[in-house]
């Protein structure tokens, strides 16, 4: 589904990612975890170019998507991005940043969105703020609204940034909880998260990203009983 | 004491009664507001689209050809009194035009517009980039997240500053006597001279203007509190 080729990115004279290939299958949850400055951010926000890589490839569906030619708008509209600041719009409702995105994009009449939005929020038990705005709602409602928000358009894959880093610890919880009946509904994921268990619960492969390229790949048992790389050895002595 | 009263009286008499001067007063301030109120308008479209041009960049990251052209009209407009651009347009860009009222709104439109671009860029800068970023992740594009998130929020937060610059701009069109119109101010002059007597026109047209503009600020100060309905923090 999404195929990264030799990705580099520099911000100015610092590389921040040396050379990451990989390649994501429908219905995989890839768990990207590694430490704070690795570029592991920056590797999901390449993928639907959020930042433009400053060399490689990167494919979705079939798709060349840093062709300059590429319409990075359509291709975003098939990418759910979750951010670790929830990004909810402060102007509208909920109900509005759920359904701005498919009616401004003629996916959908309001009509319909509107209903779409509904039986999202019942998935997430928060009918009831459907006419609140973003400041009236604690983080963790913020944060699954995000999600819902994504899923309103439809996307073939997800990708998350440390959704739940700027929560308080009671929070975490009921996002993963989304997250994770997200997983078993067959979404593909990507997830960058500092969350261990849940990255042993629910990923299918486990990325360890230092230094700008992935050290290590595996599945989640094998990668945090017997980690192979010292990097990653002493990383997950500190965190787990 | 009662000749202290039949003096002011008098001079009250003089002022605003005789020749029913208070109907010039009166069109005076139909001058001044009608002048403020379209290039307060002229003024925050030109302001927008200025601001959004000093921020456009291209696709490399560097300033564009549009952000150096908003530059210029920023710098050309804020280096040169409003006086002088007011001349210039009289007497020179729109000569021979009869519609003073048209090439007042013109000028003060364009001045105005100098200065709400700025605000303008200010207010656009302090929305968080995640919202941008938000945006364009649904695949939205820059202008369309730009016109539905970020300018609602940018406007919400310069409206006392913007407050500021209307208040501004309307007791600066006091200078397109200047070019011969007859807005409050120079009606007030004018009496005063005809009638030998400053004290009642000047003191009178200062107040006509106070109301104004605290009604104005009344008004604004509304439309904030109307606006700021979305946060609760």
């Amino acid at each position: 589904m999404i195929t990264v080729k030799n990705l580099h990115k520099s911000f100015g004279k610092i590389e921040v990612l040396k050379g990451i290939d990989y390649h994501v299958e429908k219905g995989e949850k890839i768990v990207i975890v590694g430490p704070s400055g690795s570029g592991k951010s920056t590797f999901l926000r390449c993928m639907n170019l959020l930042e433009q890589p400053t060399k490689g490839e990167i494919w979705f569906d079939g798709q060349l998507i840093t062709d300059p030619k590429t319409n990075i708008n359509k291709v975003r509209e098939h990418m759910g991005m979750v951010f670790q600041n929830f990004n909810l719009f402060n102007n509208l409702t909920i109900m509005g940043n759920i359904t701005l995105a498919p009616v401004k994009l003629k996916l959908m009449n309001q009509e319909e969105a509107n209903e779409t939005a509904l039986s999202l929020l019942k998935r997430v038990n928060l009918t009831e703020k459907a006419d609140a705005y973003p400041s009236q709602l604690s983080g963790g409602q913020r944060q699954r609204i995000a999600i819902v928000r994504s899923l309103a358009m439809n996307p073939k894959v997800m990708l998350f940034d440390e959704p739940t880093s700027a929560l308080d610890p009671e929070m975490v919880g009921e996002v993963l909880d989304v997250m994770k009946e997200l997983a078993e509904s067959g979404m593909t994921m990507v997830v960058v998260t500092h969350e261990m268990g849940f990255a042993r619960e629910v990923g299918s492969k486990v990325l360890f990203v230092d230094d700008g390229i992935i050290m290590e790949e595996n599945v989640p048992a094998e990668f945090f009983t017997n980690p192979k790389n010292p990097r990653l050895q002493d990383f997950l002595s500190k965190v787990l | 004491m009662n000749e202290w009263f039949a003096d002011v009286a008098y001079k009250f008499q003089i002022a605003f009664l005789d020749g029913e001067r208070w109907k010039l007063y009166l069109s005076g301030l139909g001058v001044t507001l009608q002048i403020s109120f379209f290039a307060a308008i002229l003024g925050v479209a030109i302001g927008i689209v200025v601001a959004l041009m000093k921020l456009s960049v291209k696709k490399d990251g560097k300033r564009s050809l549009w952000s150096v052209i908003a530059q210029i009209y920023i710098d050309v407009i804020r280096g040169t009194p409003s006086v002088l651009q007011l001349l210039i347009m009289w007497f020179i860009v729109m000569k021979g035009s009869k519609n003073g009222v048209l090439v007042a709104v013109l000028t003060f439109g364009i001045n105005s517009g100098a200065y709400v671009s700025e605000i303008m860029r200010a207010g656009i800068q302090a929305v968080d980039h995640g919202q941008m970023e938000a945006g364009r992740s649904l695949g939205l594009s820059k202008g369309q997240t730009m016109r539905y998130i970020i300018l609602p929020q940018a406007i919400k937060n310069v409206l006392p500053p913007i407050g500021n610059e209307f208040i501004v701009l309307l007791k600066e069109t006091a200078i397109v006597g200047y070019v011969s119109l007859s807005d409050l101010t120079r009606t007030a002059s004018q009496v005063s001279s005809r009638t030998f007597e400053a004290f009642m026109p000047l003191i009178g047209a200062a107040v006509i203007y106070f109301i104004i503009i605290k009604i104005l600020s009344k008004l604004i100060e509304k439309l904030e509190r109307r606006l700021r309905k979305g946060d609760h923090r």
